[in-house]
């Protein structure tokens, strides 16, 4: 009995043995603990989103507005958004891309769509300019489309039924087409900073970001755009990352802690990895607390304070605001309008005389000055002069010019070598400190009416044959190279003037009917009147460029049509007696008029 | 088992279960004969049994420690492991948490991207390998987010409906599955955790192969059980070395024992070394000569013994001869002589022929003792023996008043007996019965069955006192010595005639009761040499009462504990009476 009862107990804890030693194969669920529940959703969410195929009821032009809008948003949903306006048997005509290859077509609409009924169905015109392409990141390129023109019919989507709205039948094919007002509705532009070539200055960089993405992945975005590179026109102007540089998921962030994790295959030194901190910096404006730069993991650069960041180091050398300075009498003068103060004329009295226009920049405590002088006979010379204030030694161009236009500095921090561009008898110059004027070759062939630098100095507009266009600027040797030109959309034609107004837009002086100046975005895209009554061609044009470093709240434009120079905000023309050091003439003499009016800074 | 045994062709269904049956039989009786010899071995060898219970003993001690240390080994392996996945989940989680924290709608663009990168960043990034640990988010409160494995794996039902049904309630959880990758089932680690997220909560898995794990419990499990049977086995041949240092000996010592009393009273132990069992070998020996010298002794003086009555005997018997053929002759001529002497010379010849009969037992006696008594049996028909010792005891039961009944089949029996013999023995019975019949009835009963042949002699005289039926076999022996003789008895009948029975192989019994008489009975096989197992006829006779006298007629029997402990039966009291009916 005993026996049978060890024998059986060793069986049972051989078998036990056999059993319990190793790792099971498979064991019931344990719980280790609890996790918190989810925090709800945030009101930070914007459904900024265009409206669907059903929300213009009946009406057909809201129903053609809201297709013209329906592609707006995030990429990845634009081609189920516009299908929905798509009847059912037109959606195959509609060839789904990848959400990073979809590109909208962003036209203006030349006038409102034209809606006609036929005995064939609804048709629908639209008469269109083409502004450019909508790219997944952002970018608005040049128009690839040549058409003018697009046209789709309309249906009702119930037969029966008025109130369950509108299908578009036989859509253009394999376009997404969005609104410059679609562009402007559902957009917000949103501009990054890229370094240009020299790495002493970064270049603005317009992109477009859809209201959709909340605020949370704006930063996301913004680091992918900044990885990713700056817009095809202004690559020859800027560098880039390291190839391959891309962010490892997304920046993540919550009370002013953010944290960006790269992976950058080829390692980039402190000294890069600190200006493309800048450049999160300068692209995030809003963005404030703690900044954590990390490279596959590894902290690199920790920025505690993004606000006192940007504070000390500013996206421009700007430190004073403009004086406003204008020539009279073949002299300059500045300018006093009403509540700002008013500069010195950084000239000594001997070389301030004979000028038309002039091109002023201060960097740091260098100015630098081109004059454009005229002789006796009538032709135009240049004058360079650089150094400290009042400039004294000047240079003087060996040739004379039948016309020459306002002539601009290329700004940059490095004063050594100061780089010019001026327009002169229908071509583009370059010129320095010594007033060599060397033509400086263009992609485009044309007449060049004007030219105006940035206030970065790496991106210039030009006027060539009455279009305007922009392209960066490449400074490398010394020697000022332009990249490919690119034409804006703009329902200016025969372009007189250009300057820029901002950090990203422009302000072009031309007709629309009649002599109007109008503002345009770098791209083309946005479009506003400023002044549709000038009344006369302007023929001078000057603003200084509204920036976040040194802002401005006066008015930054000023223009010379017909002899008379006018100025904004409010529009009005400058009067004699608003230029400074001047006396006012022995009665009996016509009194001379301001002209030319500029701004230093 | 329908078999017909009618039918001359049984369908092969029904022949194969008998042959089922008879394999089944023949197997049972093989194991069944095996266990019994298992069994035997085990009853008979010390050393197995030794052996075996060390065996038994130290596997389960042994077993039990090398559970312990292969219990202890994987699970300190497995604690390793979710210690480390769970720093690795944790981590995980809060990375998952801060990225997805970004997104506040589940169809929001972007979010299955974050899903992708998240994993493919918490896997390593490199999607090719597919042998480390897998990650994986799923969201199983949303239907619109696609779950997402790196390396991206087939996981199946790894991640199993419990788990994720924990793992969605909010709970972080785990749990081991076996899962089939490429072509050997790997067992993998699952610890699952929630992700709390804005727009709700996505699940996120760590899946980490157990195979190094598993690979190193089995080294270690191995290496235990190894060493363990490695120690079982020393444990063992210690025991059967230690056994059989001790065992040899004393199966020597049995062997001699054996053989000592067998006879050969030579026969002595090996004595080697100083130690317990040279003691023992030393204490047998001296045991041995000493029974040696004494039964030696003993048998000389039972021989000399035997000797001196067989050669009392026959020196008595010469002169006795003469002193016969002289007490004859004058018994001859008693007529002439004085009335005095003629009573002496009748006196004499009755002395003489008790005498002569007293020696003739002795030297039959003797015969025995000296094993020359032979046994001359042929088949003979016991029913005209039992007849002629009647015949022949007739006058002598007619002198004491005494008849003698025969119970006797009439068929013939026939056994195979030695006829002088048993018919001593019979005449020898009778002649008791007559002696001491008291003048009651004697009756001789002869029965037969397939193995045996008995014969009963009854009497109703005085009986036998309890213990006697044993001591009347005995030499010389009388109920009451003061008693006188008048038959004559030499004291031997009932001696030789036990001697004849066992010569034959049978039984010689007796039976008696004071007041009841005595019964004896003769047992005999049908063949020679047969053993007994029963008797054709009892030996207490029917009519027999109970020793305590007997129930009355009808009356019931109480049993109940009785003096010391005993178990008393004995007549039931008139009242108070229970009865056990059926």
């Amino acid at each position: 009995m005993t026996r049978r009862l060890a024998a059986l107990l060793a069986g049972a804890l051989l078998l036990a043995g056999a059993a319990g030693c190793g790792i099971p194969k498979e064991t019931e669920v344990r719980v280790d603990g609890q996790v918190t529940a989810a925090k709800s959703g945030s009101a930070s969410y914007r459904r900024d989103e265009p409206p669907n195929r059903s929300a213009s009821g009946t009406d057909r032009a809201a129903f053609v507005t809201n297709f013209l809008s329906a592609a707006a948003g995030e990429a990845d949903r634009s081609y189920y958004r516009v299908k929905q306006f798509v009847a059912p048997e037109g959606r195959a005509r509609i060839q789904e891309k990848q959400p990073s290859e979809v590109a909208l077509t962003v036209v203006r609409l030349r006038e409102s769509p034209v809606i006609t009924d036929s005995t064939d169905g609804t048709k629908v015109t639209l008469r269109v300019q083409q502004i450019g392409l909508l790219r997944a990141d952002g970018t608005l390129m040049p128009p690839l489309a040549t058409e003018t023109e697009y046209r789709f019919g309309l249906r009702a989507a119930q037969e029966d039924r008025a109130d369950a709205g509108w299908y578009v039948t036989d859509p253009p094919p394999n376009v997404l087409l969005l609104s410059d007002d679609a562009l402007q509705l559902y957009y917000q532009t949103h501009t990054v900073y890229f370094w240009n070539t020299d790495r002493t200055q970064p270049v603005p960089d317009q992109r477009y970001l859809p209201l959709a993405v909340p605020d949370e992945r704006r930063v996301t975005e913004v680091v992918k755009w900044l990885t990713a590179g700056p817009s095809e026109w202004l690559g020859s102007g800027t560098s880039r990352l390291p190839d391959g540089t891309r962010l490892i998921n997304n920046a993540t962030g919550s009370d002013g802690q953010w944290e960006v994790n790269l992976d950058m295959p080829v390692d980039a030194d402190d000294r890069k990895l600190e200006q493309f901190v800048d450049q999160l910096a300068w692209s995030l404006p809003e963005l404030e607390g703690r900044l954590e730069l990390k490279i596959h993991n590894q902290s690199r650069v920790t920025v505690l304070d993004l606000e006192a960041h940007r504070r000390a180091r500013p996206a421009y050398t700007l430190t004073h605001e403009p004086q406003r300075f204008c020539v009279y009498d073949g002299r300059i003068h500045p300018l006093s309008l009403g509540g700002e103060a008013s500069g010195v004329v950084p000239l000594t009295e001997a070389v301030n005389r004979n000028i038309v226009s002039a091109g002023f920049s201060r960097s740091g405590r260098a100015t630098q000055a081109a004059l454009v002088t005229t002789g006796a006979d009538g032709r135009r010379r240049l004058v360079v002069g650089t150094g400290a204030e009042p400039l004294s030694i000047v240079q003087r161009s060996p040739g004379s010019y039948a016309s020459m236009g306002r002539p601009v500095w290329l700004r940059s921090p490095d004063a050594e070598r100061p780089q010019g561009l001026v327009a002169a008898d229908g071509g583009l110059y370059r010129f320095d400190g010594n007033a060599q004027l060397r033509a400086v070759p263009l992609t485009v062939e044309g007449e060049v009416g004007a030219v105006a630098a940035s206030l970065d100095g790496r991106r210039i507009a030009v006027i060539v044959g009455g279009a305007p266009y922009v392209a960066a600027v490449n400074l490398n040797g010394g020697v000022v190279s332009v990249g490919p030109a690119r034409r804006l959309a703009t329902s200016l034609t025969d372009l007189s003037a250009v300057d820029w107004a901002g950090e990203n837009t422009l302000v072009l002086a031309g007709s629309a009917a009649r002599p109007a100046v109008y503002e345009l975005s770098v791209d083309g895209a946005l479009e506003t009147p400023l002044r549709q009554d000038v009344g006369a061609r302007v023929t001078h044009l000057s603003t200084y460029p509204l920036n976040a470093v040194v802002p401005f709240s006066g008015g930054n434009l000023m223009y010379e049509a017909n002899g008379v120079a006018y100025r904004n905000n409010p529009f009005d023309t400058i009067k004699r007696d608003q230029v400074v050091g001047v006396t006012p003439p022995p009665a009996g003499l016509r009194a001379g008029n301001p002209t030319a009016p500029f701004f230093l800074y | 088992m329908t078999t017909s045994p009618t039918s001359s062709l049984p369908p092969a269904a029904s022949r194969r279960p008998h042959a089922a049956w008879e394999l089944w039989r023949a197997l049972a009786a093989r194991v069944a004969r095996l266990a019994a010899g298992l069994r035997q071995t085990w009853r008979r060898s010390l050393q197995v049994r030794v052996v075996t219970i060390t065996l038994v003993t130290s596997s389960l001690l042994v077993g039990g420690f090398a559970y312990l240390i292969a219990d202890k080994i994987t699970s300190i392996l497995l604690e390793n492991a979710e210690t480390d996945v769970r720093l690795r989940l944790d981590s995980g989680s809060d990375y998952a948490a801060k990225q997805l924290g970004l997104f506040s709608q589940p169809q929001e663009a972007q979010l299955q991207d974050t899903i992708d990168g998240t994993v493919n960043y918490l896997a390593g990034g490199d999607p090719q390998q597919t042998s480390g640990v897998v990650v994986g988010i799923v969201s199983d409160n949303h239907t619109g987010i696609e779950p997402r494995f790196s390396p991206d794996v087939e996981v199946g039902t790894l991640i199993s409906r419990e788990l994720r049904a924990a793992v969605a309630g909010g709970n972080i959880a785990s749990q081991i599955r076996t899962g089939r990758f490429a072509d050997h089932p790997t067992k993998y680690l699952v610890y699952g955790s929630p992700v709390p997220t804005r727009f709700g909560q996505v699940e996120l898995y760590y899946l980490m192969p157990l195979a190094r794990q598993d690979a190193t419990a089995a080294d270690a499990r191995a290496t235990v059980v190894a060493t363990g049977a490695a120690l079982v086995l020393l444990l063992g041949l210690l025991a059967a070395l230690v056994t059989r240092l001790v065992v040899t000996p004393v199966r020597v010592a049995a062997r001699t024992a054996q053989r000592l009393s067998a006879g050969l009273l030579d026969q002595r132990m090996a004595v080697n070394g100083e130690d317990d069992l040279a003691l023992l070998a030393a204490s047998f020996n001296q045991m041995a000569t000493n029974l040696q010298r004494q039964i030696l002794r003993l048998e000389e003086m039972s021989r000399l013994q035997r000797r001196f009555t067989s050669d009392v005997s026959h020196e008595l018997r010469t002169p006795l001869t003469t002193v016969r053929m002289a007490a004859d002759l004058i018994f001859a001529e008693r007529d002439g002589f004085d009335p005095a002497v003629a009573r002496s010379a009748e006196l004499l010849q009755a002395e003489l022929d008790r005498f002569e009969e007293l020696l003739t037992d002795l030297l039959e006696i003797s015969r025995f003792d000296a094993g020359f008594a032979m046994l001359d049996a042929e088949p003979t028909d016991l029913v005209p023996v039992v007849h002629r010792v009647a015949d022949r005891l007739a006058g002598l039961a007619e002198r004491v008043g005494v008849t003698i009944d025969l119970d006797v089949p009439d068929a013939p029996v026939i056994a195979e007996i030695d006829p002088r013999r048993v018919e001593r023995v019979l005449r020898n019975l009778v002649g008791n019965a007559v002696e001491h019949g008291e003048g009651r009835p004697v009756l001789i009963t002869l029965g037969q069955d397939d193995r045996a042949v008995a014969v009963t002699v009854r009497d109703r005289g005085v009986g036998l006192k309890p213990g006697e039926e044993k001591l009347v076999f005995n030499r010389f022996w009388r109920a009451d010595p003061s008693r006188a003789r008048q038959t004559g008895g030499t004291g031997l009948g009932l001696s030789i005639s036990l001697e004849d029975a066992r010569l034959h192989g049978g039984w010689l019994e007796a039976w008696g009761a004071t007041g009841q008489g005595a019964q004896f009975r003769l047992t005999l096989p049908n063949r020679a040499g047969d053993r007994l197992t029963t008797s054709p006829l009892r030996l207490v006779p029917a009519d027999a009462a109970l020793p305590f006298g007997g129930p009355r007629d009808g009356g019931l029997l109480a049993i109940g504990p009785g003096p010391g402990g005993a178990l008393a039966i004995g007549p039931a009291p008139a009242d108070d009476r229970a009865e056990v009916v059926s």
